[in-house]
């Protein structure tokens, strides 16, 4: 019983922050978008925004791996690795290519990379609900 | 006194000393002016305009991932199921791969590897979203160019047109780096 409320809150907590980083994710590339399309490199506070959300990223990864390593049964586990990983490299890409494309583009660059991170949450959440435990 | 000025305001550039001789400020505020230097105009080592280009390079970057990803995934968990599939998902993943190394560097095979990676991928996304819409079949919904990358946003279908656009846009440009 005791254990039963702890995996519910766990997995609440999960859904929480995937649903809070699908919509950081959203508007960080709506902001970004407008960026690019007011023709101006990205600016400090969305660097910082960047790296926010990578680390936002990276507990998600640590928490759910955690608990995949747990109790958590899942359809497709290899899938869920793949993403739980995967979806950490494309803020790094679009940062760095930011950083030395001091443009519209670098904004452009960002802005796609963070809409990917979106969708790839939407997958996560896809594949977490998809499972038992 | 006036030598002590004349000094002092060159010493310490951008600062205007207190009551001076307008005549001293005008050559002064000259010397101190910074020109920029000349030689940053000239262009980067990377010729063509590499903003577009980097666009491309995160788009096809992730594109190889997902893809390559898709396809290692698919291979190792399930592979008896779809192999033609299967195979064909690595396949793009590595189309991907080949196209964004043709972006990213800038030697004299880089652009004959982008076009011919971006156009296996044009040929790739037409002829399998074709015929996974005619012989669904043979083609249950499960590599990237499936209906045309509708499970990715139909962005398979307009990556390869916005590689060949600027492929041709800046191909002057590679013929001048050529003839260096």
């Amino acid at each position: 019983m005791h254990r039963c409320v702890v995996i519910s809150n766990d997995r609440g907590m999960i859904q929480g922050l995937a649903y809070g980083i699908l919509t950081a994710g959203l508007l960080f590339g709506g902001w970004l978008g407008i960026q690019a399309y007011r023709r101006r490199p990205t600016t400090e506070a969305q660097m910082v925004g960047a790296i926010i959300l990578e680390v936002a990223l990276l507990v998600q990864a640590v928490i759910a791996l955690v608990a995949l390593a747990g109790d958590r049964e899942l359809d497709e586990p290899v899938t869920f690795i793949a993403y739980s990983l995967g979806i950490l490299l494309p803020l790094p890409l679009g940062f760095y290519l930011a950083r030395i494309e001091r443009t519209r583009w670098g904004s452009l660059s960002l802005c796609f990379t963070a809409v990917v991170v979106a969708v790839m949450t939407l997958r996560l959440i896809q594949l977490w609900q998809a499972g038992r435990g | 006194m006036a030598e002590h000025n004349a000094v002092d305001p060159a010493a310490t550039p951008g600062t205007v000393p207190g009551p001076t001789d307008p005549e001293l400020i005008g050559p002064t505020s000259a010397v101190s002016n910074e020109s920029s230097d000349p030689e940053t105009a000239e262009p980067d080592d990377d010729g063509p305009p590499t903003g577009p280009r980097r666009v491309l390079i995160a788009l096809y970057a992730v594109f190889a991932l997902a893809a390559t990803a898709r396809g290692v995934v698919q291979i190792l968990t399930k592979f008896d199921d779809a192999p033609l599939a299967y195979l064909l998902s690595l396949f793009s993943g590595i189309v991907y791969i080949a196209a964004t190394v043709g972006l990213v560097t800038n030697r004299r095979w880089s652009r004959p590897l982008a076009w011919a990676a971006v156009g296996t991928e044009m040929v790739g996304v037409i002829t399998i979203g074709l015929a996974s819409i005619f012989d669904s079949a043979a083609f249950p919904h499960d590599t990237v160019w499936s209906r045309f990358g509708a499970g990715y946003g139909y962005v398979p279908i307009i990556l390869p047109v916005l590689g060949l656009m600027w492929l041709w846009q800046t191909r002057g440009h590679a013929v001048r780096q050529s003839e260096r």
